[in-house]
């Protein structure tokens, strides 16, 4: 077995109900991600597809199989600081201004100082808040909260950027601007993207591959490769190839 | 400018009604309606008459039960934030320290007065215990559910970062809990010079505004000691004050300070 990329091997997790009933979130997982590349795992609420984001971050112990990540398993990743991770909401820390909750992870990951604030403002500049570093959390509107949790976790630079449906709480036309934002940022030098979501466009827009996962219990229904070409702009969504692969995942779900 | 406005407005009703109600007292309206004598109840011009006499007396009385309160306030919630933090370190052990305090706020004053009258023997010391023990339980419950009740995920953030402990607790769980503090602080002031006095009617000093309430309520002096009781709410008003005003400054960034 090969130690590049990440490799899910027969992966399983089990649960107890709130009537004690074992819930199986997730069914005998395997697909490999490649080093460099952005994969969403797509599917309807209740497929695992956080679950499994989870067990990648560290955040959940399976219950049966492996994860290997660079030959190393998920905790040893984390312990080496080579995450960074996006929620469904901000999880801002409200005693912290914009600059300083960007600030939070490097301040733990030791960076410099002088280095941690370039990359601030670098970043406060990508995701288009210049003006609000100085605002503490509760002045913004919901979605530059969430462009700030973007921020922060692309300020770590990391190896594995994983993101926990990001965009799915913003309207649909932020969500299309930080959809090709993204891309752009990631084109620089690509690193790997794990991101969940339950958006079909979204995830043909930005991935390379998408692992389409179905729920009760969750497991991997189809991998579609999106051969489209990059860089990738928003015009894209407005032709037929694109809707051909939307249109090819959402068959896959009728057969579910 | 509005928002100016609005501020002075919420401060004038309050005004009016208790100059109102001075002013009802004053002309016996509250005698006629409560069926009192006055010497039940002095008129306030009578208690400003025995303050202006008594007021040095007054002020070092003051200065006994206030000295008391905010050295068994600081002692209560230094002891009652230390219990949190170590029931969140190691939930385990700490989770029973937590039932103990618990049960320790449930033990009135009264009782705990003449308990630590036998413990200690001078009437300060026993007054800094009794605070002691009532403080702690307000900021030993507060504290554990500031630095516990976290927002969803901010925690996990901090695992994704390969925080330890130490930096989950200064960088995280201290500051959510800051605000929890200034409610205990909040609730403590009431309550350690409620103590405090209380803890003097029970102790045999001879000092202090509860001795000075109870000896002079004892030797009819009613408006002296209704003056005693002007002391001791306006001594609780300035401590509560500077405590709101340390939080407003503290934590700006709080929707109770909005």
């Amino acid at each position: 077995m090969s130690s590049a990329g990440i490799q899910i091997r027969d992966l399983s997790m089990t649960y107890n109900g709130k009537s004690g009933e074992p819930i199986t979130a997730l069914q005998n997982i395997n697909f490999d991600i490649r080093e460099g590349e952005f994969i969403s795992l797509l599917g309807p609420s209740g497929c695992g597809k956080t679950t499994l984001l989870r067990i990648i971050a560290d955040l959940l112990k399976p219950s049966s199989g492996d994860i290997s990540i660079l030959g190393k398993t998920p905790r040893e990743i984390r312990l080496q600081q080579k995450y960074g991770i996006v929620f469904q909401s901000p999880v801002l820390y409200d005693w912290r201004t914009v600059r300083r909750n960007i600030c939070m992870p490097m301040e733990i990951m030791k960076i410099p100082k002088k280095e941690r604030t370039a990359r601030i403002t670098k970043m406060l500049e990508v995701v288009g808040l210049e003006d609000f570093g100085y605002k503490y959390p509760f002045e913004l509107s919901g979605g530059m909260q969430q462009r700030v949790g973007i921020a922060r976790a692309l300020a770590l630079d990391p190896d594995f950027l994983l993101m926990d449906e990001p965009f799915s709480a913003l309207d649909e036309f932020t969500r299309e601007k930080l959809n090709e934002d993204l891309l752009n940022i990631w084109s620089k030098d690509k690193k790997t993207v794990i991101f969940v979501t339950h958006n079909i466009p979204e995830a043909v827009f930005l991935s390379d591959r998408v692992v389409v996962l179905s729920p009760h219990p969750g497991r991997v229904s189809a991998i579609v490769d999106i051969d489209l070409p990059r860089p990738r702009k928003n015009a894209l969504r407005e032709e037929a190839i694109f809707y051909e692969y939307v249109a090819k995942i959402r068959k896959s779900f009728e057969g579910v | 400018m509005k928002q100016k406005v609005e501020k002075i407005e919420k401060l004038i009703l309050p005004i009016l009604f208790g100059v109102l109600l001075i002013f009802l007292w004053q002309a016996g309206f509250l005698h006629y309606i409560f069926k009192l004598k006055v010497y039940q109840l002095p008129l306030p011009t009578d208690i400003v008459d025995s303050l202006r006499m008594n007021f040095g007396k007054a002020l070092y009385d003051c200065a006994i039960t206030i000295s008391g309160a905010i050295i068994g306030m600081a002692f209560g919630s230094f002891l009652g934030f230390a219990i949190a933090a170590i029931a969140t370190f190691f939930p385990k052990w700490g989770y029973g320290g937590m039932v103990v305090v618990t049960a320790l706020n449930a033990i009135p004053i009264v009782a705990l007065s003449p308990i630590m009258n036998c413990w200690f023997s001078s009437g300060m010391a026993q007054k800094i215990g009794v605070v002691t023990v009532v403080c702690m339980a307000a900021m030993a419950l507060n504290a554990y559910s500031g630095l516990n009740k976290l927002k969803p995920f901010s925690i996990d953030l901090m695992y994704t970062a390969a925080a330890d402990k130490w930096t989950i607790f200064t960088k995280l769980r201290l500051p959510n809990c800051l605000p929890h503090i200034f409610t205990a602080c909040k609730i403590n002031v009431a309550s350690s010079i409620i103590a405090a006095i209380i803890s003097e009617y029970f102790a045999s000093s001879t000092a202090g505004l509860g001795f000075g309430i109870k000896d002079n309520l004892r030797k009819a002096e009613m408006s002296t000691g209704w003056s005693y009781i002007v002391v001791a709410s306006l001594a609780g008003v300035v401590l509560y004050s500077i405590i709101v005003i340390v939080e407003r400054n503290a934590i700006k960034w709080h929707a109770s300070q909005r």
